[in-house]
């Protein structure tokens, strides 16, 4: 699950995987701006198959809050 | 009333402390529950955007929110954010442009951010955007006083 989050963030950002991992922010560490966000929910809604509620967007700061996010989810 | 301060090649921080220095303002920053940031002890209110080389910064003495982005099309989230009618009249990048800026200027208004849904904003129903365009970038301004 972390390797495959990883690799949707950086392949939907265009970023370098080696940059990111568990504790990485996605604001502070990766400078991720409102676009950038949304792409990515978007990203993992599609990959997962689950919707990412808009209340729930300001909990996943860290790439580990999206992993932790996703697992509740039953993916 | 605003001020908007347009800067190329500078950052947030950077641009803010220069803004509270030309108002001789040496306040303690503080920030709501969603991240949108306020003067402890001061009535001037400010919003900050950043998009490509350019940082925007908003001075008011009410609430006030601004985004900069730069123009370009982004169908998956036109899709996720914009209403059936807003999509009916998104025809290019530029349309779409002005209204992403609509919408994020003013969920940083509500100091909310994209928590409050972006699609529950209706930019065609509401007539207080400021829209200004800066080279290939557009800027939106929200505010109700």
């Amino acid at each position: 699950m972390k390797e495959e989050i990883i690799n949707i963030i950086a392949d939907t950002l265009e970023l370098p995987k080696n940059h990111i991992n568990e504790k990485t922010n996605l604001i502070k560490d990766l400078e991720l701006e409102s676009l950038d966000i949304v792409e990515l929910i978007n990203a993992f809604e599609m990959q997962y198959g689950i919707e990412i509620l808009d209340q729930d967007i300001k909990n996943l700061q860290t790439v580990e809050d999206i992993i932790k996010y996703i697992e509740n989810k039953n993916v | 009333m605003y001020k908007l301060y347009i800067e190329k090649n500078i950052s947030s921080e950077k641009l803010l402390k220069k803004v509270l220095d030309e108002y001789n303002i040496k306040d303690e920053i503080i920030y709501n529950e969603y991240g949108k940031p306020y003067l402890k002890n001061n009535e001037v209110y400010f919003n900050i955007s950043h998009s490509g080389i350019y940082t925007v910064l908003v001075t008011s003495s009410s609430e006030v929110g601004v985004d900069i982005e730069k123009i370009a099309m982004h169908e998956k989230v036109m899709a996720k954010v914009c209403t059936d009618e807003e999509k009916k009249l998104i025809k290019n990048a530029e349309d779409f442009t002005k209204i992403w800026v609509k919408k994020e200027s003013y969920v940083k208004f509500l100091g909310i951010g994209l928590s409050y849904g972006l699609k529950n904003v209706d930019t065609l129903k509401n007539n207080n955007f400021i829209i200004k365009k800066i080279d290939d970038y557009y800027i939106s301004i929200y505010m109700e006083d």
